[in-house]
């Protein structure tokens, strides 16, 4: 599998990290809202199609991306860089888990 | 503190450094392997915006230019700059003392100054041969079009991360982690074995 | 001559001969021959025994489906089996063996499985080694011993267990257009490509290009077509933008257009150059391919089929055009369809008297009845094979005459005398990639055979491979793909002119002759066609199921031949069409791979490995290393003699005593830098940091989102933005991404950089009552009295004419310093420390004594922040400031978090003065024969010098109420019980006054 780093081009998925579910978002402390929380740290989507995933090019750059991908066929739809905020710019994967 | 003369520092390849023609060198040496030892190799990383303000200020203080886009770098003798990430280049002199040239104008406004002269071995493969043997470590494409010269490129070789410049058509200049240094230049002589290669 | 070489063709270098053995017989053979070639040449008949029945074997194919003739080929003490004799290039000195016979190939004692095929059938495995579940032998050992011998009896060739000295390596390629095969269609799509300046890589698996132009007998521009396709591999050879790779199997597809293939570099050479790889494992990611991967032709299924002698038809035409070798003098055929024709005008032509072609079909067209009489062959038309006869060589057969449409027979049968019978069941384009890459196969009707379908990945197909079996649409097509890859418009200019003798490219509908006696399907894993109805009888109606019961498909050639015919076997017995069915879809690899190719340079010495800055000193001054992780690090220093007990106990007491220094450069360390450096290391850590003054260090604690434990160590204020900050050297790596996530993700705004400097820094902890005095002998440039360098303060100075910076921090307990230089210059000062250290006995420590002191001290490492712990769990819940949110807050105070009966930190004594081990439960029942209710465990232990006794640290429910309670260690695997008592982790000093000194 190949992903296409904004800044390195093309590499081998040998060079990526998975850096999970990339839908979550993260509750603004001081927040206490457990539930929240909880939603945060353990809730995955798992889709079947296309995903938002956070991926690292820890074997490159080092930055982290945020990359849609198709589960069934594993293409990669879209890669930008991941800083720049905390919502994906592409939301295509929403709504369809 | 004041400057002076410092000794000389210990190669992390030292046991492993043999000067002189090796393998399958009967019949030609088609790669040269050296170990640079440049005094200076920094690290230095503008914040977003920031980067053309960097970029002029690597000029001022090395006289190189660095072309535009990702991973763009170029080398001159002496002193070599190149891009590997967003926003942060490797700036690497023969001299010592380059950091000291560079604190005090990269301000907390601009970006941060890492000295990596310690922490970085470079190590030059150069010949004919040069990216067949790349080729075995770095799953990149090192052809001269898609690897330009003067470009640099981050990648690894296993746990082994690797910046790598092109400084010549057939020549490309490896930063390892010092730490792997020794266990990497071992490699690179096995892997070299076949087309020949020689120690400088 | 040998008895069975033509006069002329071929490609081999009849000049030059070649030595070697095979079974412990001298043999020879020519330059260009295979190992398959040059036996046959000499007369061989028998190359094996099958799998089950040890039933003899010769050759089926020419090529690399070949599912017979597996040998081992040996290499000095190294041993390779079950490779195709068909893919063995001979070389001088090659010694190859046979499989699967005792004691011999030709009278092999398994051969009596014969006589109980009944036995054998299909599920044979899961049926018998359940064991018997009645009668007097249930339950007891009798049915394992059995199952020894029984389990040796099947099989194929043995592993060798001497290590391989041979050198693989791995390549990675990039290339525009990559064209898999090269037969006709192959060259012709790589020409076209190449000629549009795009780069390309044309792989085959075979030794010389060419594909079915090297046998085929046709002739293409007027040339034969085997010069026509080395003239092509010459002209692409000449373009610096194509790169060949003969040898070279592409075993598989996978996401992103790469591409797995493996070279075999040397295989075919007596002796490698110096520092050649033996195979080459090429990760080749293109931006097209080109599937040109030809066809395999299909054995028919009818009794008696797996006898040496029987053949497929293509397989005898290569051995007369490409090896000059004629498999029999009187060859009869078998065919469903047109190929097998011009098999036989080939065969005729080399000198074989083709006695008879019999064809399924009793509506021969006329074109084929004229190739019959071409060949002086009697043409028995609506007729099938029903027996043949011989041993270890074929002497006849049996002919009756067969109904294709319903497929009965009838009428008498005939006897044809024949030493060779070359059988044609239609052709099946070789999908594998296809499948590989996602795409389903689709069955075609008029062709009899799955071709594939439209492409999922960005592929291309050409030639045999879509179904065009002629050559000339093999050229058409290659050109055609070879240009759309390379995004290249189409040509006018003429295509090659091909002549070949004609024939229609669909088979009759007839994959099996049913009559009396066992007909294969899977030759290599002797799956009959009684086999599979058993397994349809038995229940198994889904095509994966059958596969698995009956092992059909699943020997090493993964049923290149077996694959359609067991299918249609299956769907005739389901009552049910072929596509109905189904097929399995191909999975890599497309041919065994060795493991030493994709292991390649990750092994033994060329493994990765981090060395510190002073790796060759603690070599030089006998330490004995113990890998970290990637890290080597002394274990201890040894003197003569010394147990490792022994040495870390004199180390650590030293120490104590006196003064000791270790080597901590495999520390992590990340440089902090940036206006928000502080507030950043405010949210990772637990407690504050931006408080901490420029020139001190603080002791930090991270935890993770989930509120758990996950890392600690000294943070250093540099500058006012500018941190050092350390992190286990275990867990290294895992902060720093940690770090990059949260700057990348969730805190975008925060204008931080991290950089690892892990390698800048040598670090050397020096520790004990003469730590202080040591340095101040060797350190200018700065005091290091208290108050200067009070505790947790950090100095900057010179060592040996060095800068260094030394920070004031203990890990061990007592009076200690760490010293970080350049790691250049780690060594210089390490010596010079030592030198200093001499007047004061000063000894160098290993890791050993560095746990040793640390368990003394209670103090956490990797063993207790294990991922399952809590900052209370552990007793730092003093770190957790409440004055602000941080990673982890959130959550740590989750109810099951926060619950009595967690796991603690406790420290153990052994109360009967024996050792303690890791991993050892604590109970609180004195019941050793069964041990139950554990409280925990223990995560480090030791023998302490300074308290005289064995120690341990643990995890203990309820930990700290239990202070001064007893409990038992039970450890049964390792026969360890005994008392402890449970006590405070805080062993050694607890109120800290010798490193505060």
């Amino acid at each position: 599998m190949l992903i296409t780093c904004p800044y390195c081009g093309p590499r081998d998925v040998i060079e990526f990290t998975y850096q999970g579910d990339g839908n979550r978002e993260r509750p603004q402390p001081p927040s206490q809202d457990l539930d929240a929380w909880n939603a945060y740290v353990y809730d995955r989507l798992n889709p079947a199609g296309d995903h938002n995933e956070i991926w690292q090019h820890s074997g490159g750059c080092r930055a982290h991306l945020r990359v849609v991908r198709n589960t069934i066929t594993h293409e990669i739809l879209s890669t930008a860089f991941a800083r720049g905020g905390h919502k994906s710019a592409d939301n295509r994967a929403e709504g369809r888990s | 503190m004041a400057e002076q003369q410092l000794p000389e520092r210990q190669s992390p390849l030292e046991p492993e450094y043999h000067p002189g023609s090796h393998g399958n060198f009967e019949h030609g040496i088609d790669v040269i392997l050296s170990e640079t030892r440049p005094g200076s190799i920094l690290q230095l990383a503008a914040w977003p915006g920031e980067e053309k303000r960097l970029i002029e200020i690597i000029r001022k203080v090395t006289g190189l230019t660095l072309p535009d886009g990702a991973g763009g770098g170029t080398s001159s003798g002496a002193r070599a700059v190149f891009g590997f990430a967003p926003g942060k280049f490797t700036v690497v002199d023969e001299a010592e003392g380059l950091a000291a040239a560079f604190a005090g104008i990269i301000t907390p406004a601009i970006g941060t100054l890492t000295d990596l002269s310690h922490g970085r071995t470079a190590i030059r493969i150069a010949g004919p041969k040069a990216e067949w043997v790349m080729a075995k470590f770095f799953a990149i494409d090192f052809a001269l079009p898609a690897f330009p010269l003067g470009a640099g490129r981050s990648t690894n070789h296993h746990d082994i991360f690797a910046q790598i410049q092109r400084t010549g058509a057939d020549q490309f200049d490896i930063y390892v982690f010092r730490s792997f240094a020794r266990s990497f230049w071992k490699a690179l002589c096995h892997a070299s074995e076949e087309v020949g290669y020689e120690v400088q | 001559m040998s008895p069975r070489r033509t006069e002329t063709g071929g490609r081999i270098d009849r000049l030059r001969t070649i030595r070697f053995t095979f079974d412990g017989a001298p043999y020879t053979g020519h330059a260009g021959d295979t190992l398959a070639s040059a036996l046959l040449a000499s007369g061989v008949t028998l190359f094996g025994r099958s799998f089950k029945y040890h039933r003899p074997r010769g050759l089926l194919a020419a090529g690399v489906e070949e599912p017979n003739a597996l040998v081992t080929v040996l290499r000095g003490e190294v041993r390779e089996p079950n490779i195709p004799a068909t893919m063995v290039e001979i070389y001088d000195g090659l010694v190859a063996v046979s499989q699967n016979r005792t004691p011999s190939l030709a009278w092999d004692i398994g051969a009596l499985n014969q006589l109980g095929g009944k036995i054998l059938s299909a599920g044979f495995y899961y049926k018998t080694f359940m064991g018997p579940v009645i009668g007097p032998l249930k339950g007891t050992r009798f049915w394992m011993f059995c199952e020894h011998f029984i389990r040796r009896a099947a099989g194929l060739g043995k592993a060798g267990t001497a290590p391989d000295p041979a050198r693989y390596e791995r390549m990675n390629a990039f290339c525009d257009v990559l064209v898999v095969g090269s037969g006709p269609a192959g060259l012709m799509a790589a020409k076209a490509a190449a000629d549009q300046g795009v780069r390309v890589i044309l792989a085959d698996l075979e030794a010389h290009f060419g594909g079915s132009a090297n046998w085929s007998g046709e002739s293409i521009d007027g040339m034969p077509a085997a010069d026509w396709a080395q003239r092509m591999a010459a002209q692409l050879a000449g373009n610096d933008n194509v790169r060949l790779l003969p040898r070279t199997t592409v075993w598989g597809y996978y996401d992103g257009n790469t591409l797995a293939a493996l070279e075999r570099v040397t295989d075919h050479k007596e002796v490698a150059a110096k520092g050649e790889p033996r195979q080459r494992y090429w990760a080749i990611r293109a931006g097209k391919v080109v599937l040109a991967t030809g066809s395999f032709e299909r054995p028919l299924v009818f009794p008696g089929n797996d006898r040496p002698g029987v053949m497929l038809a293509h397989a005898a035409e290569r051995y007369v055009n490409e090896y000059g070798v004629l498999p029999g003098q009187r060859v009869a055929l078998f065919t469903n369809n047109d190929s097998a024709y011009r098999s036989a005008v080939a065969l005729k032509k080399a000198g074989a008297a083709v006695v008879a072609i019999i064809d399924v079909r009793s509506d021969v067209s006329n074109e084929m009845r004229r190739l019959a009489s071409d060949a002086e062959a009697e043409l028995l038309a609506g007729h099938a094979v029903v027996a043949t006869e011989g041993g270890k060589a074929l002497t006849g057969l049996k002919v009756q005459r067969f109904d294709a449409v319903s497929g009965s027979l009838s009428g008498d049968e005939r006897s044809v005398h024949a030493d060779s019978l070359l059988m044609s069941g239609g052709w099946s384009p070789t999908i594998h990639l296809a499948s590989q890459a996602g795409a389903k196969a689709e069955w075609d009707s008029s062709r009899q055979a799955f071709l594939p379908p439209k492409p999922t990945q960005r592929w291309i197909g050409a030639g045999a491979f879509t179904g065009s079996f002629s050559t000339a649409e093999a050229i058409a097509e290659g050109r055609a793909a070879g240009l759309q890859a390379a995004g290249g418009a189409a040509l006018s200019a003429p295509l090659p002119v091909v002549e070949a003798v004609p024939g229609d490219p669909d088979p009759a509908p007839v994959f099996e002759i049913r009559a009396k006696g066992k007909s294969f399907v899977d030759f290599q894993h002797d799956v009959t066609a009684e086999d599979v109805r058993l397994a349809h009888r038995e229940g198994f109606v889904s095509v994966e199921h059958l596969k698995r019961y009956t092992t059909l498909g699943m020997a090493t050639d993964q049923g290149k031949n077996s694959n359609v015919p067991g299918l249609a076997i299956m769907a005739e017995a389901l009552g049910k069409p072929i596509p109905e069915v189904g097929t399995t879809r191909f999975r890599p690899p497309y041919t065994a791979v060795s493991i030493g190719s994709l292991a390649a340079e990750r092994f033994g010495d060329l493994k990765p490995e981090r060395l510190t800055p002073m790796h060759d000193w603690h070599i030089a001054n006998g330490a004995r290393m113990y890998s970290a992780g990637l890290w080597y690090r002394p274990m201890i220093y040894g003197l003569p003699g010394e147990t490792v007990e022994q040495a870390y106990v004199r180390e650590a007491k030293a120490t104590r005593d006196s003064a000791g220094i270790v080597d901590v450069s495999t520390l992590g360390k990340i440089a902090v830098q940036g206006p928000d450096a502080a507030e950043f290391l405010d949210r990772v850590y637990t407690n504050m940091f931006s408080t901490l003054a420029v020139g001190k260090a603080r002791y930090g604690l991270m935890l993770r989102e989930d509120g758990l434990a996950f890392d600690d160590g000294t943070t250093w204020r540099l500058g006012e933005q500018d941190f050092l900050m350390t992190t286990t050297t275990a867990n290294a790596g895992k902060v720093m991404q940690h770090l990059e996530y949260f700057l990348d993700v969730i805190w975008p705004e925060l204008k931080v950089t991290v950089t690892s400097v892990t390698d800048e820094w040598a670090g050397a902890a020096i520790g004990g009552p003469n730590a202080r005095a040591i340095l101040a002998s060797c350190v200018t440039g700065t005091a290091v009295d208290n108050a200067t360098l009070p505790f947790m303060g950090i100095v900057h100075g010179r060592i040996a004419g060095v800068p260094v910076m030394i920070c004031r921090l203990s890990f061990s307990g007592e009076m200690a310093f760490e010293v970080y230089s350049g790691a250049g210059y780690g060594t210089r000062v390490w010596e010079a420390l030592i030198e200093a250290g001499k007047p004061f006995g000063l000894v160098t420590y290993g890791l050993e004594a560095l746990g040793t002191m640390r368990i003394e001290k209670g103090h956490v490492t990797g063993a207790e922040i294990d991922g399952r712990t809590t900052a209370r769990d552990l007793h730092l819940d003093w770190m957790l400031s409440k004055k602000k949110p941080f990673i982890g807050s959130a959550m740590m105070d989750r109810e099951g978090l926060i619950a009595p009966d967690r796991l603690e930190l406790v420290g153990l004594i052994a109360l009967d003065n024996r050792a303690l081990n890791g991993g050892g439960h604590i109970v609180e029942a004195l019941d050793e024969v069964n041990p139950h209710d554990s409280l925990g465990h223990i995560t480090a232990c030791c023998y302490s010098p300074a308290l005289g006794k064995y120690i341990a640290l643990a995890l203990v429910k309820g930990g700290r109420a239990r202070h001064g309670t007893r409990a038992f260690v039970s450890d049964p695997l390792r026969n360890r019980f005994g008392p402890v008592e449970i006590v405070s982790n805080h062993f050694y000093d607890p109120d800290g006054s010798r490193m505060h000194g």
